[in-house]
């Protein structure tokens, strides 16, 4: 098996530092021009996505139908096959001109922890007991004692009432800061590579300095610098430090109590920790429920050790980085298959890089090429597989080898900030919906909170409080306390949509009384607790969310929000809607709307629909999906606000100044809301993408009002022509899809184009679709579309190469150059 | 508005529904869980070391007590004053053969009952653990908690063995009859 990927001393991985990150390690070298011979390796796959038999199917009578009416057409151009032939006939076609880009991500995959990267996966172990004389305390750190109050830590470990149950798990945030010295050679190494980035695009300009020559020619730096790019490009891949402080260090802690009538007291507790930067923390459950076991057993620190060395030699190197935008379109896809080629991209240049040193197996006939599998088939059943393509690209499969036994580990590929663990919208939706819809609680009204008035869906105030930065608790009396964590990790996600930021930085998951005071100084937070005393005191919070029984209480002591300049602008710029804010939005800025009855912030329709979602068993992804889109389309509503306000909007901060006007504090003051995250679409939006940035306004933008709006035949026309022209490049059409999410009838919006009644707005849709069908994420989007679609876009591609060739002829002999675009633009 | 008021209240003193909140404090292994579910579940449970708190509510002589036992360790003695708002009775137990940590146990009453909060809540002590030999008499323990400082607020010591149960149901009974007495009972 793969043994030389994952059996990679631990020693390398802990002394290599300070070698400029990956490219200490023999990363995988460029592969210039075998992008995706995958087919070239013998392998029981198709020679790209292995199709779902169903979806195969589909395609297949698609051409069936296709040829039976098209008899003599030029190959199986446009049937939409292209979906899942890897060459597909589109782009190799000679009469279409497209730039090849568009199919595929231009540039060369990468590793999202790359072999050899100095970066630990987890940072420390740490383990606490009750103490029967003096309470909680820490017993052992490893491999170092981690910096701050160990005290506050083994609190946090033994969570109230652990000793009426066997087993809980918590989960907490460290604020650490890394050390002065990482901090600074971290900073170096980056500024490093930032100036080698520039000097290497100046000299692209032809501007040269004196000072390249000597270490510009470092391969393993020049690997670093693609890698970066790529980052600045979709500036959301790595958070801008400085903004919001370092990283958090996310901890996952077990507890166990254990009945032993030899000890004083009857009783031993103990707690295990893992301490980690990744976001999926939950991974190491089952690593920690062995180790804790075996601390009881041996409560040594090398059984820390042995934990710690264990998950930090697990090998995720052959798991693709994906940008922003395609962790997107994973996030929101049910498809198992989307990126499938990237997972295949990645092995095959790690084949290619180790072939040269693999001593061959020699009772093996043929020295060929290990072989691929796909995770689940039987193939790879029988242990035949060197390397393995996941059953489902959501997830990346590895394992951890503890105590000799290999723990299957699954990790999710594509990571959004603020998800964080392991929890779920719909358990939470449904927790405080439910009992709101058997008897509506009526809320006191709070201009922040209750936007549609005393009967506003409790999960809309809660997402309210969150923008708003009011104090959020979430209390489960007698429930696990990590049932607790969860709710407060999802109402993280519920309010960021992976989109805005800072809500976790804000959260703490598990808490209790011992950090009270602490709490209190945060201006705004997100809190799970089980101790009910915290109900005794509103004086702490704005908003209690009571989990056993659903209910949700803004506190009696909650501040009234504040008049805002911008409030009273709005309203003497706007005399008539002075007491409708904001009439027709959705926005929750509508802090001054008394009348609620109307739903004028369409939170209520919202509701419904991930109600009726949720009924009809809608899946996670879907319902974060949906959640994504409200918050997204809040912000834009918000910067309108602002825009229509202020003249400007604090939201569309250029890319090159990220750090002006973000300072932490500035948070919440004066308008009320949205203002929280003024940084945030700057951070996402960061570096040099202005470009992006236009299109998103307007494009997406578009695509809503196809959506929503009835146009009129030329409007509509204008819009088909507009996406035709500017989705061109990959990530253009991984943002077109990002905005019509397979749940939310995908393509359909768009292909209505192909009946659209205007002619040219038919070739231009048809064009668009084609290009979306021969993009890596967009095939899966197309195979989606009903065959009545598809029969409609290969009668009218028919239709253009027709009228083209008619127009070569009519041209004479001139017309060799000419492609269908051109012939069709006259 | 105010004729609901005084009826609900009128329910509350005839039928007792009015919650009171009684908070239980000591040092640590003083018998405080113990005691929490013989009263709740007149049962003798082991009980091990609480980490945090214990809440359960139980009937007692038509009065509805909100009982909290909450964890006594030195370090975790600090968190003792979040529970104080709104407490009407503080039970406090003490161990009675425990010679040692009398004085220490005193020393945290006295904190206890300085706080504001705290100004106006009955006080209950049990003098626990009596079928030890060499336990402290009631008398004893009153002396050396130094009781006779306290001036206006109600107190009673009630000698108890918790695992058998014996002196909790007097404690509670001096408890159910005071807080009857208290002007704030079925008040508000």
């Amino acid at each position: 098996m793969a043994s030389g990927q994952h059996a990679l001393p631990a020693l390398q991985r802990t002394t290599s530092a300070v070698s400029f990150a990956n490219g200490a390690s023999p990363g995988p070298t460029p592969t210039p021009g075998h992008q995706r011979s995958l087919s070239t390796i013998p392998s029981p796959l198709p020679p790209r996505s292995p199709l779902p038999p169903a979806a195969a199917t589909t395609t297949a009578d698609m051409d069936a139908g296709a040829d039976s009416s098209s008899k003599g057409k030029p190959s199986s151009a446009g049937t939409g096959t292209g979906a899942s032939s890897q060459h597909s006939s589109l782009s190799a076609a000679p009469q279409l001109r497209y730039e090849q880009p568009a199919a595929r991500r231009p540039r060369r995959l990468r590793s999202q922890y790359p072999r050899g990267s100095t970066e630990n996966h987890v940072e420390y172990i740490l383990v606490a007991s009750f103490d029967i004389d003096r309470g909680p305390v820490m017993e052992h750190q490893y491999p170092v004692a981690i910096t701050g109050d160990e005290h506050m830590l083994a609190e946090l470990m033994l969570p109230d009432q652990a000793h009426v149950r066997n087993q809980d798990w918590t989960i907490f945030f460290l604020h650490k800061d890394t050390s002065q010295e990482e901090d600074d050679a971290e900073r170096r190494a980056k500024e490093e590579r930032r100036a080698k980035r520039n000097r290497k695009r100046d000299r692209a300009k032809g501007i040269i300095h004196e000072s390249d020559d000597e270490d510009d020619d470092g391969g393993d730096l020049d690997d670093d610098d693609d890698d970066d790019d790529w980052d600045d490009d979709l500036s959301t891949d790595s958070e801008p430090e400085g903004i919001e402080g370092p990283p958090l260090v996310y901890v996952l802690n077990l507890v166990n109590t254990k009945q032993d009538k030899t000890v004083k007291r009857g009783a031993v507790v103990k707690a295990m920790a893992i301490c980690t930067r990744h976001p999926f923390l939950h991974i190491y459950k089952p690593l920690l429920l062995l180790a804790l076991e075996e601390y009881f057993k041996a409560p040594v620190p090398e059984t820390l050790a042995m934990l710690y060395n264990a998950v930090n030699e697990m090998d995720l190197s052959l798991m693709p980085k994906l940008s922003h935008l395609e962790r997107h379109l994973l996030q929101a896809s049910e498809n198992k298959d989307l990126f499938v080629e990237k997972f295949e991209e990645m092995i095959e240049a790690r084949i290619t890089e180790s072939g040269v040193d693999q001593p061959l197996d020699a009772s093996k006939a043929l020295p060929t090429r290990p072989s691929i599998f796909r995770s689940g088939t039987k193939a790879h059943i029988e242990g035949h597989a060197a390397y393995v393509v996941p059953r489902d690209t959501h997830e990346f499969e590895s394992k951890v080898m503890y105590k000799g036994i290999p723990i299957p580990i699954k990790v999710p590929v594509a990571v959004m900030p603020e998800i964080v663990g392991d929890f779920s919208l719909i358990k939470l939706i449904q927790n405080f919906t439910d009992p709101h819809t058997k008897t509506p609680q009526a809320f006191p009204l709070h201009s922040h909170l209750t936007t549609n008035g005393p009967n506003t869906n409790p999960i809309i105030v809660l997402i309210n409080a969150l923008l708003t930065q009011k104090r959020v608790i979430f209390l489960g009396h007698n429930m696990p306390s990590g049932e607790v964590a969860e709710a407060v990790l999802a109402a993280c996600a519920l309010a960021s949509g992976g989109i805005l930021r800072g809500f976790t930085r804000y959260a703490f998951p598990y808490t209790d009384l011992t950090k009270v005071d602490d709490l209190l100084k945060v201006p705004g937070f997100i809190a799970g607790v089980t101790n009910p005393t915290f109900e005794h005191h509103p004086e702490w919070w704005d908003l209690l969310c009571d989990l056993p029984s659903g209910k949700m209480k803004i506190s009696s002591k909650i501040e009234p929000a504040p008049i805002t300049d911008g409030l009273v602008y709005f309203q003497q710029q706007n005399p008539v809607y002075a007491n409708l804010v904001h009439t027709s939005s959705s926005s929750s800025s509508s802090s001054s709307s008394s009348s609620s009855a109307s739903d004028l912030t369409g939170d209520a329709a919202f509701m419904a629909d991930i109600q009726r979602s949720i009924a009809t068993r809608a899946g996670e992804r879907v319902i974060r999906a949906k959640w994504r889109a409200w918050v997204l389309k809040f912000t834009r509503i918000a910067a309108a606000f602002e825009e229509s306000v202020y003249g400007a909007s604090a939201l569309y901060i250029g890319g090159d100044e990220p750090e002006v006007g973000l300072p932490a504090g500035s948070q919440g003051h004066g308008h009320g809301y949205v203002w929280v995250d003024e940084a945030t679409k700057a951070r996402e939006l960061a570096g040099n993408v202005t470009r992006i940035e236009g299109w998103r306004n307007t494009r997406t933008h578009l695509h809503d009002r196809l959506r929503t709006q009835r146009l009129t035949a030329s409007q509509s026309r204008d819009i088909y022509d507009t996406l035709a022209r500017h989705v061109r490049s990959y990530d253009e059409v991984c943002l077109l899809l990002s905005v019509a999410p397979e749940a939310q009838a995908g393509l359909f919006y768009i292909a209505l184009g192909l009946f659209h009644k205007d002619r040219e707005a038919r070739f231009r849709t048809a064009e668009l679709l084609e290009r979306i069908a021969e993009h890596d994420a967009g095939r899966h989007w197309w195979r989606a579309l009903s065959r009545f679609e598809k029969l409609a876009y290969v009668r009218i591609k028919r239709e253009a190469e027709a009228e083209a060739a008619r127009g070569r002829e009519e041209e004479g002999g001139l017309v060799g150059g000419r492609d269908l675009n051109t012939a069709r633009r006259r | 508005m105010g004729a609901s008021m005084s009826i609900s209240s009128l329910f509350g003193k005839l039928f007792g529904s009015k919650e009171v909140r009684i908070l239980m404090l000591g040092l640590d292994a003083a018998g405080k869980t113990t005691i929490l579910y013989k009263l709740k579940l007149n049962q003798t449970m082991t009980t091990i070391p609480t980490v945090g708190f214990n809440v359960e509510t139980f009937t007692y002589k038509n009065i509805k007590f909100n009982m909290w036992d909450v964890g006594g360790q030195d370090k975790i003695r600090p968190l003792w004053r979040h529970y104080y708002s709104g407490t009407q009775g503080l039970v406090f137990v003490v161990d009675s053969s425990d010679h040692a940590r009398i004085e220490e146990a005193k020393t945290e009453l006295h904190r206890i009952l300085n706080d504001l909060e705290m100004s106006d809540c009955l006080l209950l002590v049990f003098a626990n653990k009596q079928d030890i030999p060499g336990a402290m008499d009631p008398t004893t323990i009153t002396q050396r908690l130094e009781l006779s400082k306290l001036k206006e607020r109600p107190w009673f010591v009630q000698p108890a063995v918790a695992i058998e149960g014996s002196g909790l149901t007097e404690g509670f009974g001096w408890l159910s009859d005071n807080i009857k007495k208290m002007p704030k009972y079925g008040g508000k």
